[in-house]
């Protein structure tokens, strides 16, 4: 997406039971991170921009979660279901790409688990102490709630930073993206923070009450928060 | 002959049991316990009582300064929010099954031990809270330990064991005075001193989930760091039965700290 030159597009379809399997549901981050490295970002689910999926050089990112591989490579392998969806929206994919199967994408992003617990929690306005998130996202990742599989937040930092954290069992390491976009530090940030965790025998109780002990609370964040504006207040050349 | 010190047990007693039984089996008999008998583990009146019982020389760690004074945090002591409140809820369940006796004999402790040349601290001489961490700026670690009259000085509260060496070193002074216009010069030879960290027989932080804790002969001044493996999984099962936070046990059995703690090798503790 970065090297197109034209417009780009997002759209996430919700993907299908199987076999009794539910879908997790859609935390947003991705489409919230897309749209801060990509502000120009089209969200093809709004309907009001559905119709501009007829531009030529519109690239379109389209996410679509599966348990298991389609049986036939290239387009021929799509889900029907997924096909008509497609057509109701006027896109018409002339490719589809899958994780594990088509060299283009990292064969390490393939997770071969017929059934994961999901875990997330919305921590919309919630402002992190980064030491202790470092200290929970290791924690994490590592085992000490569960298994984590595939974990995925956005969080946010006093400074007004947001930070997008992603973690896949089968990397070294995890990923962590600052955001383009970042907050006055004034308060409680209105972007989007979310958590989201996959894998199994999750503690969801111990997760969260591990992070009601690292989010700052009103005193503790104006502490964090009044030097930085004082000091950007003194980078304010007077007239 | 030889002498064992230990250090920083944290109420692990399948982890103090193992480490006492080590140095018998060696047949030492003088032991010097550098104090946290109490903090973060299930087992603090076991520990205690197996200290008392045994008659082992000890002096008073942070915890155990801290159960019988109360919290009274230096920017050292937390590195994060969440260690910090972690701290606290071990801190108030450690207080709570603590019985007044054993309080008591942690009350009594002294802050330092001092045999002959050699002087026996939790933290540094300066408090029970100072960490002297193995890469601590060298003049300030040689000031430690010779402006509390010592020429080895035996320290824990790191949790990682280290030998540390002082020698080599000089201060050249220069004194210009105006009036007379002349300079007075003098290179001063600082003596050989020696730092030596016992580790931790309760919470160790080397990479591994060994106790530690040191042999000193006092004829040769040789050290040896021991590492001795323990039923971990024991001390975890207790810590969930105890009802501490499972992540204390998670922890544990990885090797890694209850509560991390500050690693700013040049911070000075203010409390």
């Amino acid at each position: 997406m970065r090297s197109h030159q034209g417009k780009c597009g997002y759209l996430r379809l919700d993907g299908y039971p199987s076999n009794g399997l539910e879908q997790a549901s859609d935390s947003g981050i991705d489409k919230a991170f897309l749209k801060d490295q990509f502000p120009e970002l089209i969200d093809l689910s709004d309907s009001h921009h559905a119709s501009r999926s007829q531009q030529g050089d519109l690239l379109t990112l389209i996410e679509l979660p599966q348990f298991q591989a389609p049986q036939h490579a290239g387009l021929t392998g799509m889900d029907p279901r997924v096909k008509n969806q497609l057509e109701a929206l006027q896109l018409h994919p002339d490719r589809h790409l899958h994780f594990g199967r088509d060299p283009e994408l990292p064969n390490k992003d393939t997770l071969e688990f017929k059934k994961l617990e999901s875990f997330s929690l919305s921590l919309n306005a919630s402002v992190w102490d980064p030491p202790s998130l470092n200290t929970l996202w290791f924690e994490l990742v590592n085992g000490a709630y569960g298994d984590v599989y595939r974990a995925k937040a956005l969080m946010n930092l006093p400074d007004g930073r947001s930070m997008f954290f992603n973690w896949i069992v089968s990397q070294e390491s995890s990923q962590f993206l600052p955001l383009e976009e970042i907050s006055a530090p004034n308060g409680r940030p209105a972007s989007l923070s979310e958590l989201i965790v996959q894998g199994k025998h999750l503690d969801g109780l111990r997760i969260q009450s591990t992070i009601d002990l690292c989010l700052l609370n009103d005193a503790v964040l104006e502490m964090h928060q009044m030097p930085l504006r004082d000091r950007q207040k003194e980078a304010i050349p007077s007239t | 002959m030889n002498h064992a010190i230990i250090s920083c047990l944290l109420a692990n007693l399948p982890a103090a049991e193992a480490v006492l039984n080590d140095i018998d089996r060696q047949g030492i008999d003088t032991i010097t316990c550098l104090g946290d008998l109490v903090g973060y583990g299930p087992q603090p009146n076991e520990v205690v009582e197996l200290i008392r019982k045994r008659g082992i020389a000890t002096c008073q760690g942070c915890w155990d300064e801290d159960i019988i004074d109360g919290l009274n945090a230096c920017e050292c002591s937390y590195p994060s929010q969440l260690a910090e409140r972690r701290g606290h809820l071990a801190h108030q369940w450690t207080d709570d099954q603590l019985t007044d006796e054993n309080k008591s004999f942690l009350a009594s402790l002294p802050t330092s031990l001092r045999r002959d040349r050699l002087l026996f601290v939790h933290g540094s001489p300066n408090s029970q809270h100072e960490y002297l961490l193995p890469n601590m700026d060298a003049f300030a670690a040689l000031e430690r330990v010779e402006t509390a009259g010592a020429d080895i000085l035996f320290c824990g509260h790191t949790h990682q064991p280290y030998v540390r060496e002082l020698r080599d070193g000089s201060i050249r002074v220069r004194l210009q005075n105006a009036d007379h216009d002349c300079d007075q010069g003098e290179e001063l030879t600082l003596p050989m001193r020696k730092i030596v960290n016992a580790g931790s027989v309760g919470e160790p932080r080397h990479g591994s989930t060994n106790a530690t804790y040191v042999i000193h002969n006092d004829a040769t001044d040789e050290v040896e760091i021991k590492e001795v493996a323990y039923d971990v999984g024991r001390t975890c099962q207790a810590i969930v039965e105890a009802g501490l936070p499972k992540v204390f046990a998670w922890r544990l059995s990885h090797g890694f700290e209850f509560a991390e703690q500050a690693e700013d090798a040049s911070h000075v503790c203010e409390r």
